[in-house]
């Protein structure tokens, strides 16, 4: 009896609490929508974050363990290590799995090719892409079956169908036929062709391919390849690629921007939970009074933190699931423009599957902690003390400061807003901490926008025009009318150019490295200028036989500054010397000039050219001169080439800059709202004795102004050193001065009224409020 | 209602502060006032009782132009509030009204000088001149000595004579008050009748809502009793004191 008696009892005081909330809820329609606002926008920051936290490495490993990358791929000579002796290299201990022998022939494509400049290509003869070790997926076409056939690797993961069944020319006449596109995240070979293919293009070498039990590190692999290479010749191994250098390949670019993308996120996660707790935390003190009266018609302590932790999860939770979904929905491209233009091969970019999980339990989680500690303050306030705990006198130094705006000379709308924010100092801490951080973010995003454009655009601020010839823009039929030399000369004959340059495309060898690099020759006016990326170590490449190459390039040949590098093309060796690092670069490519070029080919190999017209020269007659001249050319404006991961930074950084400001602007809005609240016994008061309503909106905007524009004054010099730091420590691009130092006067007024503006803008809608506040009913109700 | 033959202590040649006819204020359904009249002259001390609901709080907000009348005309110093906006209303009241409540409604924020110099400081009036007739008014009003105190530190007669101090900061042609002493013990409800009795004679017009029929003898000299949102009857009161 006394049982059921206890459980309807808890029933009814559970049906009490949860009317309460409800009404609670009711009541403060406005709050509520901010709390759900505030938690939504903050979500999506959150998870977007986390989206390129958590994306930059793991896709190589996910792609290169469900192909069975191979850790090695070790090339040996035929000539020293029979196939018997190397197959039987796969029982040698530590090995885990091993594939081949298989044959490998470089064969050299005199002509572009699908898209790619001349130069060597690694074949290998496999009769199918599976086995044990580097699984080779297959993207489109077949595999090859039949001699001639040929199956080429696509490194970007992507491949055009135009070019199946097309030829693919030899150097020495003969022809294969490209029958499919595969890519193998081990980068195994150029192409794959069927085994007595293979050994009749007199192959050079014998590929193995190795998995290793303990593949951790650099020194491990290479202790493991002593172990498989034990009793072999001494120089049987010619090249072995580990998996190791590919990875770090693979995240450059991401890694690159990631830098960047993390501080946003940082950014995010820091504003989002300061305005949550900021926002919740507010909902229950300024609900005092109302905890006061639900204790005195008998809640338990309990039970008013359960009204007050249910009305603030109501919106908290709609705002989770929304601004999961909402930042779900976002990830996918996002993640797709950052990882765009990288060697991803079938790595597949997508947001990890955790991430709404960990929104919607470190969400709410948060907000449960920022209503938690007021709740608790709630829980330990007599009734008296709760109902009176607006009339308290409250802090001495504000009042202080207070009483001293009084004798100002200013007006008195003004002086009493000035002094608001001093009564309630933790509030104007969060408050302006939300400003400052919002100005923070837009200083950094300003910043970086400024500097990432200046690094890929053109200083003479004159018209460039870019001409491509049809090989490089990927039309291997049309024949070109003139030589590169006729071209040049009829570009600087046509009227308007002002300066013209060349760029030379070719493929080479770099004796000692297993991969390829892209060789870019300058020539022509001004070809220092033209190449666009500055030189920031060392000095530009301009002597015979110098070569300068961006921040990855040297990282991941292990070079550094006047170190001898000898390019193979053709068979014909050249040793160069790197003298200069540009800002920024593919990790495959390296730049010199017509000299150097000279020493290693007679074909210039041009595929570009750069015209700098005359001010006032029509760009549009001179590129149909250009196509009338020879119509295989292709002339475009110079456009500053802002692909990939530069729009990449520049979109997520607005759009988290976006989100920032609106939540740091629901932040103030919504302590104005509570402010107001708090006083609107005070602003009736005030409109009794004559305030008018112009006085209202003055006082409001007042206290909010001097926080907005002391929030900037931290905020803007803050954001300046953010930025400074972030250029300076980004790995793989070297921003010259030029580039980082971005800011001017008029730019950095700008931003400090960004945060004024925040600020006005969160405070416009409840100053309008308060002035509108019907007084009657005010100061009879409060 | 015929207000104009009621022969008040003051001569029918003195100016009239208030004027309303025909005032009608209805919230949804409920009719707050209904067809109300009520005229007073300057140096009059009228109070206006009635039970509870009867609209006695809304006429005065009426007059003070806190509100506005779903029909009829209020007007104040020859003013008619119709056509006021906010702002107007605003600056009427600064100029004209002085008022009162049950609850005090100062600021809690502000010392009791402050909140007393805070209605001359809205009009312009330099900080340093508001504080020194702030100061002369609590001086007046016996709470000199409790000028650097917060509210929250004042008894409930010294706040509200600090209020009425406040409401008197404009020399108001017209001082409302809605229950000044609802809200205060005996003794200092005494105090503060005093204090109106003391502004009445040396020329105050007061307006006094008020449910305590002591307050209406002893202040007043003219009951208005309301029922129903209108005027029921009206009495000469002798001065009692
Ligand atoms: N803001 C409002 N909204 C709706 N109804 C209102 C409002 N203000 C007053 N009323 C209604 O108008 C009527 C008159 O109210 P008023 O406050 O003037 O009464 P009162 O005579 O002052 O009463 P009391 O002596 O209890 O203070 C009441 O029925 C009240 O419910
Ligand atoms: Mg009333």
């Amino acid at each position: 009896m006394k049982g059921v008696k206890g459980v309807k009892g808890v029933k009814g005081a559970n049906g009490a609490v949860w009317r309460a909330s409800r009404a609670a809820v009711k009541r403060r329609r406005v709050q509520t929508v901010v709390i759900g606002l505030v938690v939504f926008c903050s979500t999506t920051t959150v998870l977007l974050a986390l989206a390129v936290i958590s994306a930059a490495r793991a896709p190589f490993d996910d792609a290169f363990a469900q192909q069975r990358g191979a850790h090695v791929v070790a090339a040996f000579d035929p000539a020293k290590a029979s196939a018997e002796q190397l197959a039987a290299t796969a029982h040698r201990p530590g090995v885990e799995a091993a594939a081949g022998p298989f044959d490998q022939a470089v064969v050299e494509i005199p002509t572009d090719w699908v898209g790619r400049p001349p130069g060597a290509l690694t074949l290998v003869g496999r009769s199918d892409p599976a086995g044990p070790v580097d699984r080779v997926r297959l993207l489109g076409g077949r595999w090859a079956a039949g001699p001639g056939e040929v199956v080429v690797n696509e490194p970007f993961g992507g491949f055009s169908e135009r070019f199946l069944n097309h030829p693919l020319p030899l150097g020495d006449g003969r022809q294969l036929t490209i029958v499919g596109f595969a890519t193998s995240m081990s980068q195994s070979a150029g192409g794959w062709v069927t085994p007595e293919q293979a050994a009749a293009l007199h192959p050079t070498g014998r590929q193995m391919l190795y998995r290793f039990s303990d593949a951790s590190g650099e020194q491990r692999l290479t202790s493991a390849m002593g172990t498989v290479t034990e009793g072999l010749p001494k120089d049987a191994l010619t090249n072995a690629q580990s998996y190791l250098v590919l990875k770090e390949a693979f995240s450059a670019g991401a890694d690159a921007y990631l830098p960047l993308m993390t501080v946003f996120g940082v950014l995010g996660l820091v504003v989002a939970a300061l305005i949550v707790g900021n926002v919740v935390s507010g909902a229950v003190v300024s609900g005092y009074r109302h905890i006061g009266v639900l204790k005195s018609i008998g809640f338990t302590p309990r039970q008013v933190v359960t009204v007050y932790l249910t009305m603030v999860s109501v919106p908290a939770v709609a705002g989770t699931v929304l601004g999961t979904a909402a930042g779900w929905a976002a990830a996918h491209p996002i993640l797709q423009a950052a990882f765009s233009g990288i060697t991803t091969g079938i790595a597949v970019i997508e947001p990890a599957g955790w991430l709404p999980a960990a929104t919607l339990i470190s969400v709410p989680l948060l907000v449960l902690l920022a209503a938690l500690v007021p709740a608790s303050r709630a829980h330990r306030l007599s009734a008296a003390q709760a109902i009176s705990a607006g009339s308290a006198p409250r802090n001495g130094r504000g009042l202080k400061i207070q009483r001293r705006l009084g004798g100002t000379r200013l007006p008195r709308a003004v002086s009493l807003g000035l002094g608001q924010p001093f009564a309630r100092p933790a509030r104007t801490a969060l408050t302006m901490s939300a400003i400052m951080l919002g100005v923070l973010t837009v200083t950094v995003t300003t910043g970086l926008g400024s500097t990432l454009t200046r690094l890929v655009d053109h200083a003479d601020g004159r018209t460039h025009i870019k001409v491509l010839t049809a090989h490089f823009a990927g039309d291997a039929t049309t024949e070109p009318r003139l030589t590169p030399a006729q071209t040049e000369a009829m570009l600087r004959a046509t009227p308007g150019a002002e300066r013209v340059s060349v760029r030379g495309l070719v493929q080479v060898g770099l004796v000692g490295y297993p991969q390829p690099a892209f060789a870019d020759f300058y020539s022509g006016d001004d070809a220092v200028d033209t190449k666009r990326l500055q030189v920031v170590r060392g000095r530009p490449a301009t002597g015979p036989n110098e070569i300068e190459a961006g921040p990855s390039f040297i990282r991941q040949h292990g070079l550094k500054l006047g170190d001898r590098l000898t390019l193979d093309l053709d068979g014909r060796h050249l040793t160069v010397t790197l003298v200069g690092e540009e800002s920024e670069g593919n990790p495959r490519a390296f730049a010199s000039n017509d000299a150097t070029r000279a020493a290693l080919t007679d074909d210039p190999h041009a595929v570009e050219y750069d015209v700098r017209l005359a001010e006032g020269a029509d760009p549009e007659a001179y590129q149909r001169a250009v196509s009338a001249a020879d119509p295989s050319l292709s002339p475009s404006v110079f456009a500053p080439d802002m692909g990939g991961p530069i729009v990449a930074v520049i979109s997520f950084a607005t759009i988290f800059t976006v989100l920032l400001s609106v939540v740091a602007a629901l932040g103030v809005f919504n302590t104005l709202l509570l402010t107001i609240r708090e006083r609107r016994r005070d602003l009736g008061m005030l409109k009794s004795i004559g305030m008018t309503p112009r006085q209202v909106v003055t006082m409001t905007l007042a206290s909010v102004t001097w926080q907005g524009a002391v929030s900037a004054a931290i905020g803007v010099p803050a954001g300046i050193l953010a930025h400074r730091l972030l250029v300076e420590n980004v790995g793989s691009i070297v921003f010259p001065e030029s580039a980082m130092d971005v800011w001017d006067v008029p730019l950095l007024i700008g931003l400090a009224l960004a945060g004024v503006g925040i600020a006005v803008l969160g405070a416009l809608v409840p100053a309008r409020s308060a002035a509108r506040l019907p007084i009657a009913e005010v100061l009879h109700n409060e | 209602m015929n207000t104009d033959h009621d022969g008040t202590s003051r001569p029918d040649d003195a100016q009239v502060v208030v004027e309303l006819t025909g005032v009608h204020k209805e919230f949804g359904d409920a009719k707050a006032l209904d067809g109300l009249d009520l005229r007073i002259r300057a140096g009059e001390a009228v109070a206006v009782m009635g039970p509870s609901g009867c609209g006695k709080s809304t006429l005065l907000n009426m007059v003070a132009g806190l509100d506005r009348p779903t029909s009829g005309t209020v007007r104040v110093q020859g003013q008619d509030l119709g056509p006021l906006n906010e702002n107007g209303l605003a600056l009427f009241r600064r100029r004209h009204i002085g008022m009162i409540f049950q609850f005090f409604n100062l600021i809690d924020d502000l010392p009791a000088l402050d909140n007393v110099a805070l209605a001359a400081q809205l009009t312009g009036t330099t900080a340093r001149q508001a504080r020194r007739r702030a100061l002369e008014l609590l001086d007046e009003l016996g709470v000199a000595h409790r000028k650097d105190v917060y509210p929250a530190a004042l008894s409930g007669g010294e706040r509200q004579r600090v209020a009425v101090a406040r409401a008197l900061m404009n020399r108001p042609a017209l001082l409302l008050a809605d229950e000044p002493t609802g809200a205060l013990d005996s003794r200092s409800g005494e105090q503060v009748m005093d204090l109106l009795i003391d502004l009445n004679q040396i020329g105050q017009t007061l307006l006094i809502v008020t449910h305590d029929p002591a307050l209406a003898t002893r202040c007043a000299g003219r009951l208005v009793e309301m029922a129903d949102g209108r005027v029921a009857r009206e009495r000469i009161l002798e001065a009692s004191s």
